[in-house]
């Protein structure tokens, strides 16, 4: 039947090329089988459209094919959670150590540039794709090899393990876990918040990246910050006084210290809750700027361009200006201090009512 | 496919799978080719497609539950399937298994 030698020539192209003939006697043995029962039943030959449908009941040849193909995983369900455990500790360590490589040739480069800072954020996603090509390739020979040499496999890794099982030193996947080594219970929202999530925490760090990339751009592109009150900036006869560089940087240190410490939290497995500690010294490292910018001689914030020509007309106008934003930053100042005092005070009566509850 | 069709769909192959082996293996306590396999099971309202019942023979093949030889039947060369030694201590206890989970299931129900 041409038909049915048409089929299994394209059935052949998809088999397995070591096993094909093979499969392909067997096949069509079955099929010459069944079609002599379909003709023997009809008192016939089948009709080139009942052939047609005999066929398509059987199905696409590629699909039959591939029914006797071994399946393969790239990466199997037995390897995978781990493969995503080592896939997202790269991912932060690689941004990590990304970030403070681009950070150290940033510095070194002496003067701001803001191409560099441009280029250095187009690279991340390259160092993502690298980073995760790395990890793929490896944990696909580590699959291979437990599935193609699973005795050996387990060979090495109880002597690498030091006679331990396979994976047993690596915690969460050991046959030989303890239930006593499990991690103590988190501790409930005390403020009825939820724990954050893990999309959640690393969404604060690559928005906190992002900020900061922000926040390094400023200085050649004033626009970012400013928008288009930066033409008023040109003509205007004031400009900011140098104190704003001070704060600038005491900023940038703000923002890479809470980055830092972000991404450590992630890397550790510790993002569920802020601590306590964080927050106390990121309330107090967020005094400092603010402390530079009331401590001003002078209040002097805003400065004429040309004083000796504006003095004055614009004189004035400047210190009025001066003034009022210096009554701005200690009505911050005091806002932020009492905050910080808050919480300190809360962290002491928690810390008291624990000890009261223990001595009970 | 509504998301309840394709969810039922994937939960009955799921179901069918290990049943299927078990079936076959207990249809292959006498010796069958590939077509008279498929006819017998077929005959005993369990049906299956070519496509899934042939490489399933392979696979039992190469895990060393199946025994097969090539031999002339009816002037064609048909590759005739067996239990072999492995696979009749396995179906055992696949057949215990599958007693104990039925007998579960039916008092559950």
């Amino acid at each position: 039947m041409d038909l049915l030698d048409r089929y299994l020539q394209a059935v052949k192209k998809h088999l397995p090329w070591k096993r094909q003939d093979d499969i392909l006697a067997e096949l069509r043995a079955n099929l010459e089988s069944q079609l002599e029962d379909k003709e023997s039943e009809l008192g016939r030959p089948l009709t080139r459209g009942e052939a047609e449908d005999w066929l398509r009941e059987i199905g696409p040849p590629m699909q039959v094919a591939m029914r006797y193909q071994p399946q393969q995983y790239l990466i199997g369900p037995a390897v995978f959670p781990l493969y995503w455990f080592v896939l997202r500790l790269v991912f932060l360590w690689s941004m990590l150590i990304y970030l403070i490589v681009s950070a150290v040739q940033f510095f070194a480069a002496g003067a701001f540039s803001g191409t560099f800072v441009l280029e250095a954020v187009l690279r991340v996603p390259w160092v993502l794709m690298m980073a995760t090509a790395w990890v793929t390739l490896i944990f696909a020979v580590l699959e291979f090899c437990l599935t193609h040499y699973p005795a050996k496999f387990r060979e090495i890794a109880e002597k690498a393990g030091d006679g331990k099982p396979e994976f047993a030193w690596f915690p969460g996947l050991s046959a030989n876990w303890s239930p006593s080594d499990l991690p103590a219970v988190e501790k409930e929202p005390e403020n009825g918040k939820k724990p954050r999530s893990y999309a959640q925490a690393v969404a604060e760090v690559i928005f906190g990246f992002l900020f900061l990339v922000w926040l390094l751009l400023i200085p050649n592109y004033p626009f970012l910050l400013w928008g288009p009150g930066v033409l008023y900036l040109r003509v205007s006869p004031f400009q900011l006084a140098p104190v704003w560089i001070q704060f600038y940087w005491w900023m940038v240190a703000l923002n890479v210290m809470q980055l830092a410490w972000r991404s450590v939290d992630l890397g550790r497995g510790t993002w569920q809750r802020r601590r306590v500690t964080e927050q106390m010294a990121m309330g107090a490292f967020g005094l400092i700027p603010l402390g530079i910018l009331l401590a001003v001689p002078e209040h002097a914030y805003v400065a004429l361009k040309h004083p000796a020509l504006d003095q004055a007309q614009y004189g004035a106008a400047m210190a009025s200006i001066n003034q009022a934003i210096h009554w701005g930053f200690q009505v911050v100042f005091v806002i932020v201090v009492l905050q910080l005092a808050w919480e300190i005070a809360q962290m002491y009566l928690k810390v008291y009512r624990k000890r009261e509850a223990a001595v009970r | 496919m509504t998301v309840s069709e394709n969810l039922f769909e994937n939960l009955r192959l799921e179901l069918r799978r290990g049943c299927l082996a078990l079936a076959v293996l207990a249809q292959l306590r006498q010796e069958h080719y590939g077509y008279t396999l498929r006819k017998a099971l077929a005959e005993r309202g369990l049906a299956i497609e070519e496509s899934t019942l042939y490489p399933l023979l392979r696979r039992l093949e190469s895990q060393g539950l199946l025994a097969s030889e090539w031999r002339e039947e009816d002037k064609r060369n048909k590759r005739f399937y067996r239990l072999s030694s492995d696979g009749e201590r396995i179906f055992g206890q696949l057949l215990e298994e599958w007693q104990a989970i039925n007998t579960s299931i039916n008092s559950i129900l």
